[in-house]
């Protein structure tokens, strides 16, 4: 069967970038500006696509008057440590890698257009909460139409884009990766890509949980920091290609805020540098312990203390105002959904839910060297939130941007891709079986399921007969409905797509945590209440080896000697 | 706790924003981004004796979630290290 015989469709590209988003457009239009031709393929519109859609208040941390030496280790204090607990949880290199290259990115950006100055023309530096005045970090910026101003920079340099269409499956050739199978979300036309090199840039997986909020319709405008969009699609496709994912066993730290309006994830003048102050139901001020962990939270549960609130109440009015722009900065609708809503953040108590589960974590992710390739698929790379070990604004535009500047060379010794028909025609069976069926399985009933076994079954607090549980049921699920998902247009062939990759990476979640015997940070076994030393410094892998799915303890690479000598010469 | 709630708020910055993007029949992004260099501007962003003065008052209530390796790093800049 020729391709031809698939469709009509086949575009040929040095370079495809799947996802718009926050490391998607800085690294499509880097690229381009090499001289690759570039096809950026995304799911939504990238106007308004990825975790910055709707703005972003803050891009940073920096090395800003601490040396990249002494930021290493705190970061990693502060991003995992508190989180996946003791050992070391992601590669330093990679981190190396960002820190060292953050001015230069910022440099890239204001050349692409991309405003990182504040309105008086200098930069603005803001004291970080957790880091306390003295260290000023992170970089304040204005950023709420940033996603168009970076679909205009992709636009302006070349960078082909097609909106709307979301990747089915990565195709490889010889151990290397090839084209990709993608599917239009509005028309459902198939399409076939040749490409040379893949950049994976489809953030965070998200939808494995139930939501933080019961809002309704018009209010339920996002899935807590994430996009809706994020159900893992790219790491799921990166898998069935034979990539890595990391840390796919592990539980997350919960963002801060159940509550309806919000506009940050938890500690909303978190850029300025003050606390929220947090308070139990009953009015009287609740302890750090009971507010900030999961087993001290389910503490105060027991003891009926909950729900614990945030408040910034009793601010200066100079700080009030700086949360407004804030809400401008981050999610500008915010603005209007609070006023019409009866919202006052002076007086409101943010309901606070660090007793959820939830999946999205910085550390999770495809695992990649710390030049953002693949450990184990040639031709892969992956950055922003789809990697391990990268996180925030700035680790997306970093990677995007390192990547943009450094894939060429990569591309030009790479083969001519070859597409190979079988697995074109399975993918194609995977994407369009559930068009064929009537009268089945909703999408987002599937997706409604999951999440309960999930939520129920996993939770924050893990057991064995739970997770067997969970198992027996998610085996049951996918045995009698997955075959009857349905999809009777081609908006919810996406949404069938998107519950296909939610299981598949949902499945990884639950035997990683039956494997995983032991409590450490945020991760809790009931039954294993004490630390697996064999697990420190190390981090599970998932990926398929020759058609069998294979779990194995990756040793965390420490900063390199040759990256510990140039930190001393900068 | 009901005090906390459902309270209606008029918030400045939003009223100047639709305010503008009625008088000249633009989008509120666009209205957005003419009235918020203003709006900054009564606000003391660069007063930083100031706003360190606030960040250690509201320390001092005892909620400060400064970690350890922060502190140490502080103490070597206080010391001129």
């Amino acid at each position: 069967m020729s391709l031809e015989e698939f469709t009509k469709n086949i575009i040929e590209t040095d370079l495809l970038v799947i996802g718009g988003g926050t490391a998607g457009c800085p690294l499509a239009a880097k690229a381009a500006e090499q001289g690759l031709s570039v096809l950026m393929v995304e799911k939504s519109n990238t106007e308004r696509s990825g975790n910055i859609a709707h703005g972003i208040d803050g891009y940073g941390v920096f090395p800003h008057g601490i040396s990249i030496q002494e930021l290493i280790p705190m970061w990693s204090e502060r991003m995992t440590k508190r989180n996946q607990g003791a050992g070391r949880n992601v590669d330093e290199n990679i981190d190396y890698m960002i820190f060292k290259n953050e001015w230069w990115a910022v440099e890239e950006l204001e050349r692409m257009g991309i405003p990182m100055k504040w309105d008086d023309g200098d930069y603005y530096w803001t004291p970080h909460m957790i880091h306390g005045k003295g260290l000023k970090l992170g970089l304040r910026v204005h950023w709420h139409d940033v996603k168009p101003k970076m679909a205009r920079m992709c636009a302006e340099r070349g960078v082909k884009t097609l909106n709307r269409v979301m990747i089915i499956d990565i195709l490889t050739h010889n151990g290397a990766v090839s084209g990709a199978t993608a599917f239009n979300t509005r028309t459902g036309e198939f399409i076939l890509i040749k490409a040379r090199a893949i950049a994976m840039a489809t953030g965070m997986y998200c939808r494995l949980f139930d939501p933080e909020t019961p809002l309704i319709w018009k209010y339920k405008m996002r899935y807590h920091y994430n996009p809706a969009t994020c159900s893992g699609d790219g790491w799921a496709a990166a898998y069935r290609a034979g990539a890595g994912l990391a840390h796919m066993d592990d539980a997350s730290w919960a963002l801060r805020i159940r509550d309806d309006i919000t506009n940050s994830y938890g500690n909303f003048v978190n850029n300025d540098g003050i606390l929220a102050k947090q308070y139990y139901w009953n009015g009287k001020p609740a302890s750090p312990y009971h507010a900030n962990t999961y087993v001290g939270n389910r503490e105060a549960e027991g003891l009926g203390l909950t729900p614990i609130y945030q408040s910034l109440e009793n601010l200066p009015d100079d700080f009030q105002k700086r949360l407004e722009v804030n809400f401008l900065d981050e999610r500008m609708v915010s603005l209007k959904l609070a006023a019409d809503r009866g919202f006052n953040p002076r007086s409101h108590r943010y309901e606070m839910m660090s007793y959820k589960p939830l999946q999205m974590m910085m550390v999770q992710g495809i695992s990649v060297d710390e030049h953002f390739q693949s450990r184990h698929l040639k031709g892969l790379f992956a950055v922003g939130d789809c990697a391990a070990g990268v996180g925030g604004a700035y680790g997306a535009c970093t990677s995007g941007l390192i990547v943009g500047a450094e894939i060429d060379k990569y591309i030009s010794g790479a083969a001519e891709p070859v597409l190979n028909e079988e697995k074109i025609n399975e993918s194609y069976e995977r994407a369009y079986a559930p068009t064929k069926v009537k009268d089945g399985t909703e999408p987002m009933e599937m997706e409604s399921a999951v999440r309960f076994i999930c939520e129920r079954y996993i939770g924050s607090f893990k057991s064995e007969g739970k997770l067997l549980e969970g198992i027996r049921r998610f085996n049951s699920l996918k045995r009698e409905f997955l075959p009857e998902l349905m999809a009777p247009n081609p908006h919810y062939q996406m949404r069938a797509l998107e519950v296909k990759n939610i299981m598949e990476l949902a499945e990884l979640h639950l035997h990683g945590c039956l494997n995983r015997k032991e409590t450490r940070g945020n991760y809790v076994r009931l039954d294993y209440p004490e630390v697996d030393n064999s697990r420190i410094d190390r981090l599970t892998i998932n990926r398929i080896e020759n058609g069998v799915p294979i779990a194995e303890k990756f040793l965390v690479p420490a900063l390199k000697p040759e990256y510990v000598e140039a930190l001393k010469q900068l | 706790m009901n005090e906390h709630y459902e309270e209606k708020f008029q918030f400045p910055f939003w009223e100047m924003i639709k305010k503008r993007a009625e008088e000249k029949d633009i989008s509120y992004s666009d209205a957005a981004a003419e009235v918020c260099p203003e709006y900054c501007a009564t606000i003391r962003y660069r007063d930083e004796e100031w706003t360190d003065a606030q960040i250690e008052n509201r320390e001092a209530e005892g909620i400060a979630e400064v970690q350890d390796s922060n502190r140490e790093v502080i103490a070597k800049r206080q010391a001129g290290k």
